[in-house]
Order: C-alpha cells, then sequence, then structure tokens
C-alpha cells in the first residue's frame, strides 16, 4: 500500500496540480480506503500538533528573512556592477570573463542565494558580452547555468537551512533507535544525544562549495590553454572601454557592501555568534541600507519585495505541510519500515544504500524541487543512512551538491530553463546542454572527491564547534 | 470588478479573491517587523545581555502569521509550484479541467479534514485561554493556535473561488480563468 501510494503520488504530480496539495491530498484519499479496509493504522489525530510544531520551528524563521535579504539585495543591482568590475580585473586574459561569471556567481550565491535570479541576472548582462567577444556560445551557457546554481551549495542557503532542520531530526530519530536497539539486547548505555544544526550545515558546506568554484575555474583555465578560441581574450580596445577610470575605486565599491554584508552573515552564523535567524535579520537590514545607498529603496520597491517574500515562504511551508502529511500516511502504512528493512538489507551495504538514495534523488529532482525533496524524501531515508553510521554533516552536503546537480542536468534542469528563457534566440537549446555536460562531469567529480574525502565536509565544523 | 448587478457566482467570487489578497498583502508587511523585531532581539542580547522572551516569541508568531495567511494568497495568485513538464503544454481548457480536479479531489478534502482535525486542538487551547509555556512568554498560545482553523477555512474559500473560476471559464461564461500562469 505505501509503495502504491508513492506511486500514485508520481503519476498525480504529472497532470500539473500545485505540488503540495497533490501530496497531501492522494495521501489522504489513501487514508481513507485504508481506514475502510482496515489496513491503516489512523495516526492522522497527531496531524494539528504537527503542524503547530512547523508554526513554531524557530530554526525555520530563518526562511523568510533570508528570501527577504536575497529579493532586497536582488533589487539594489549588486550583480550588474560586480560583473562589470570582475570583467574589469580579469577580462583581459583568455577566460578572465567566464572566471568572472564563475566568482561572481559565487558571490551571489554567498549573498543572494537565489539560483532563478542569479542564472537570470547573469544570463541577460553576462551572456551578451560572452558571445560579443567570442565565446564559445556552449561555453558561455554551460558557465552561467554551472554559477548560478552555486546558491544551492554555498552558505547562507535556504536549502541548507531545510536540510539542517530536516536532518536534525532525523539524527535523533536514528540515535533513539540504535538506543532502542541496545536496550532490547539489555544493554543500556546512556550517552549524550549528539545534535547537528544549521550552523554545521553551513560550516561543513563551506569547503565543498569552494571546490566546486576551484573545479570551475581550473575547467576555464584548462580551456585558455588547450581550446583558447572558445575562450578568446579581448581586443585592446573592448579591453581599454572596461577599465575607464580608477579601478581600484570600481573594485572597492562594487566588491565591499556584499563581501561585508556576506562576511557579517555568514561570519556570524559560523562563528556561533548569532543564531541563523538573528543573522539573517543582519543581513536583510544590510540589504535594505544597500538598496537605499543604490536609490533602489521605496515604499513600491518594499511593497514588491515584501509580497515576493510571502510569496516563496508560504510556498515552502505548504509544501512542507503537505509533505508532513504525506509522511504520517506512508508511515502509518508501514512505509518507513519496508524503506528501512529495504536499504538496511542492501548487498554492499551502506554504500550501496547511499548510492541509490542519491540516485533516487537526483532523478526525482528532475521534476521536483529541493524543497519537495527535502521534506519528503530526507525524512524517510535520513535516519536509516544515519543510523547506518553516516556523518550527518557529510550527508547534508552531499544531498545538496547532488540537488544542485540535477538543477543542471538536461533536459529537466531548472536553471537551464531559467537561462532558456533570457537567452538571445541565436543561442539554440543543444548549446546550453552541450555546455553544462562539462560541469555536470565536474559535480560527479566533487562528489566522488567528498565521498573518498569526507573530511573536507566535516573537518570545519569539527575545528568551529569542538565536542 | 462585478458589480451589483452580475450574477451571484460572479460576485461571490470577486468578494473571496478581494478578501484573500486584502489578508495576503496586509500580512506581508509583518516580515519587515520580524526583520526588525529579529535584530533587536540579537542586539538586546549580545550589547544589554537582556533576553526578552515575549519579543522572541511575537517573532514565532508573525512568522506563523505570514506564512498561514501567506499560503491561501499564494494559492489566489498561484504562486504554489506545480509540476509543469505537461502542464504547460495543455491548452486552457484542458488546465481548467486540472484545476477542477484537483480541487474538488485534492484541495478541498484536504483542508476540510484539516480544519475538522484541528476543530478540537484549538478548543482545548481556548478552553484554558493556553498561554506560553515559557515564563515570560506570550500568553496567547490560543490565539496562534486558531491560525490552525483560520488557514483551512481559507483555502476552503479559495478553493470555492478556483471551481467557481474554472466552471465559469469552462462554460464560456468568463473569457480566461483568470488563473496566472
Amino acid at each position: 500500500m505505501a509503495i502504491t501510494l508513492f506511486v500514485v503520488i508520481c503519476i498525480m504530480l504529472m497532470i500539473g496540480f500545485p505540488v503540495a496539495l497533490t501530496l497531501a491530498g492522494t495521501a489522504l484519499l489513501f487514508a481513507g480506503i485504508g481506514t475502510l479496509t482496515g489496513s491503516f493504522d489512523p495516526l492522522l489525530g497527531t496531524l494539528p500538533s504537527r503542524l503547530y510544531g512547523i508554526m513554531t520551528n524557530t530554526t525555520l524563521i530563518a526562511v523568510p528573512m533570508f528570501v527577504f535579504m536575497g529579493v532586497m539585495l536582488e533589487r539594489s543591482q549588486v550583480a550588474e556592477k560586480l560583473l562589470d568590475t570582475m570583467s574589469a580585473l580579469f577580462g583581459a586574459r583568455s577566460g578572465g570573463l567566464g572566471i568572472s561569471v564563475i566568482l561572481v556567481g559565487m558571490l551571489m550565491a554567498a549573498s543572494t542565494g537565489i539560483v532563478g535570479a542569479t542564472v537570470v541576472t547573469m544570463g541577460l548582462l553576462a551572456l551578451p558580452t560572452m558571445l560579443k567577444r567570442g565565446y564559445d556560445p556552449a561555453v558561455a551557457c554551460g558557465t552561467i547555468c554551472a554559477s548560478g546554481t552555486l546558491g544551492q551549495i554555498i552558505p547562507p542557503s535556504i536549502i541548507l537551512i531545510l536540510l539542517g532542520d530536516v536532518i536534525s531530526n532525523a539524527y535523533s530519530q536514528a540515535q533513539m533507535a540504535k538506543q532502542q536497539a541496545l536496550a532490547s539486547q539489555g544493554i543500556f548505555e546512556y550517552s549524550a544525544p549528539q545534535t547537528v544544526s544549521v550552523g554545521d550545515l553551513f560550516a561543513g558546506a563551506l569547503l565543498p562549495g569552494l571546490l566546486l568554484v576551484g573545479l570551475y575555474i581550473l575547467y576555464i583555465i584548462g580551456l585558455s590553454l588547450f581550446r583558447p578560441d572558445k575562450v578568446p581574450a579581448p581586443s585592446q580596445q573592448e579591453h581599454a572601454e572596461l577599465t575607464d577610470g580608477n579601478l581600484l575605486k570600481q573594485v572597492f565599491s562594487a566588491l565591499l557592501p556584499p563581501l561585508g554584508l556576506i562576511v557579517a552573515v555568514l561570519g556570524s552564523i559560523i562563528s556561533g555568534l548569532a543564531t541563523p535567524t538573528e543573522a539573517a535579520s543582519v543581513g536583510a537590514i544590510g540589504a535594505m541600507l544597500l538598496a537605499a545607498a543604490k536609490k533602489q529603496f521605496s515604499i513600491t520597491i518594499l511593497r514588491k519585495v515584501v509580497i515576493n517574500t510571502t510569496e516563496v515562504t508560504s510556498m515552502v511551508f505548504l509544501i512542507l505541510i503537505g509533505a508532513s502529511i504525506f509522511s504520517v500516511v506512508f508511515r502509518g502504512f508501514g512505509g518507513d519500515e519496508l524503506i528501512a528493512s529495504y536499504l538496511s538489507n542492501l548487498p554492499g551495504g551502506v554504500f550501496t544504500a547511499m548510492f541509490l538514495v542519491m540516485l533516487l534523488m537526483f532523478v526525482l529532482g528532475f521534476v521536483l524541487d529541493f524543497i519537495e525533496i527535502t521534506f519528503v524524501v530526507v525524512p524517510i531515508v535520513g535516519p536509516v543512512l544515519l543510523g547506518m553510521g553516516l556523518d550527518p554533516i557529510w550527508l547534508g552536503v552531499m544531498i545538496a551538491i547532488n540537488l544542485q546537480t540535477s538543477f543542471l542536468t538536461p533536459p529537466f534542469g531548472f536553471a537551464l530553463f531559467y537561462l532558456r528563457g533570457v537567452a538571445p534566440k541565436s543561442v539554440q537549446t543543444a548549446h546550453i546542454y552541450k555546455g553544462v555536460m562539462p560541469y555536470i562531469v565536474i559535480q560527479l567529480l566533487a562528489m566522488a572527491i567528498l565521498a573518498y574525502w569526507p573530511a573536507l565536509a566535516t573537518w570545519l565544523p569539527k575545528v568551529l564547534y569542538p565536542g | 470588478m462585478a458589480t451589483r448587478n452580475d450574477p451571484f457566482p460572479q460576485r461571490l467570487l470577486a468578494w473571496i479573491d478581494a478578501l484573500i489578497s486584502f489578508s495576503g498583502r496586509s500580512i506581508a508587511w509583518l516580515v519587515i517587523l520580524m526583520v526588525l523585531i529579529s535584530f533587536s532581539v540579537a542586539i538586546l542580547r549580545y550589547l544589554f545581555d537582556i533576553g526578552w522572551i515575549a519579543l522572541q516569541e511575537s517573532v514565532t508568531y508573525l512568522h506563523a502569521l505570514v506564512f498561514m495567511l501567506g499560503i491561501p494568497y499564494t494559492l489566489n495568485r498561484n504562486r504554489h509550484v506545480r509540476v509543469d513538464i505537461l502542464n504547460h503544454r495543455f491548452s486552457p481548457r484542458t488546465r481548467a479541467w486540472v484545476d477542477l480536479f484537483g480541487t474538488l479531489v485534492l484541495l478541498l478534502p484536504v483542508f476540510i479534514t484539516l480544519f475538522w482535525l484541528s476543530l478540537n486542538y484549538v478548543t482545548n487551547a481556548w478552553l484554558v485561554l493556553e498561554a506560553s509555556p515559557e515564563a515570560g512568554g506570550l500568553p496567547l498560545v490560543f490565539l496562534l493556535k486558531s491560525l490552525l482553523l483560520l488557514m483551512p477555512l481559507l483555502m476552503i474559500l479559495q478553493g470555492i473561488a478556483w471551481l467557481l473560476r474554472n466552471m465559469l471559464f469552462l462554460t464560456g461564461k468568463i473569457e480566461s480563468s483568470g488563473i496566472e500562469q
């Protein structure tokens, strides 16, 4: 029954009714049928208190504030200025413009974290310039898409907040299950429960995020060495146009404000000085000041920003509500025990289990947003994987990179749609698909490195938060 | 905009739209209040070492208010994510059928059930005028919990609005389903 439920939901999703309502509605229909036929353990009575738990969840309060900060910053046109400055700095060399795009993508990821907005902005600003300079359209498109999706993995990102919440629940469940298993064998061993926080996940994602940026840049450098025709340097005249006036001053005025904001927000979270929510409020106020400094601050703009923030937040929370209704029903049919016994009896143990889960998420990422996957899949598989001994921070970072990759993968990757929407007609969809391929290989490589060397994710949190 | 002379369904539709748009646009401003209060909480704690639980809880309340009333508004604006691989290839009529079906079979049953399940839960909170479990917290938990009835209620209303809209569209009474795609 649990598996049928999952399959029916996948089919129902395809007709295109809002995802959260499809999840909740289909699950409740099944619960109704199950209650009538007596095959369902009715846990529905716990729903109001679960929903109240969502309403009072203090971790998730950071979500609307980071969304607000991102939307506000987008208004203040930091990306535009950054892009100009970066190309003035690096633009003179072969491949320089590509590297500028990657660096701006990284800075935007750390400040706004909105994938769609970053891809669209860079698609509008950088793509025409790159094409004019004679960049291979595929390389240009691939670089913009990949840099745009960095917002998923580079903290502070919304996905890491949501994952942090879900994974910390899964982690405490896994530890409880372990203690119960020991107790049933007559071993009573008390150990203080270990926890994992959003700050842990931010710290854990930092180095892997930078690794990705480094690999992207290496790829562009490689191209400039071996295929300079794909990433040509500008002519003398083009370069002269870029660096009119005082370059140093330009760098300071463009780079300092967003960089200051990133350091303030990220630094205060990672150093443990502020909770993510408090840091987000600092970021939100900083974004308003920046917008005001750029004369992009008025009641009209503020209204648009708060309404946009409300919509995005509500979208996230309706999915959370839908997913929790789904998981109550799924559990009522014994679905999670089914998954647990399946995953723990695989040949090859935890490696195969992890591999299968990552594959499933990757494929689901073609149709579903990361929010749905985080709320629906992770609560089911998370406790099992963590119970098999995986590190929660490492698992979270792997999931984040995986979902980022599926954002990039043709034909359904979200980033590709965003770029297609703003790319000039001369750019074919095939260019975009071809261009992201090397970046997908880089993503897989990064996941392999992280799988082989988990310390990349776990080292920094351990140093920052010992014990 | 509907006027007095319009048939009843159109007037009901306009009334629900107006109600939900108004509530959504109003609560959206609370986001700024959340930011400011949360910032003050941080300042008070780090600079003056003052922990003010009621202030901290008010951020939670505002947050719950924003998304619980924002959810119906976001539905009204059609901003809840859909899997649009097939959907964006459908004709407007097919899309109207999808929404009609989804509203009847998924949306309305979910929120009627949720309303019904929450009724006892919320009534119990009201009977004791439930307050915060924390000392110095807000004594308004019963009001906060009432959102568990208000949100489903607004979703049911918005569901009725979608039903009307799509039925009027399918029977040719209005030009488009009016639901932004």
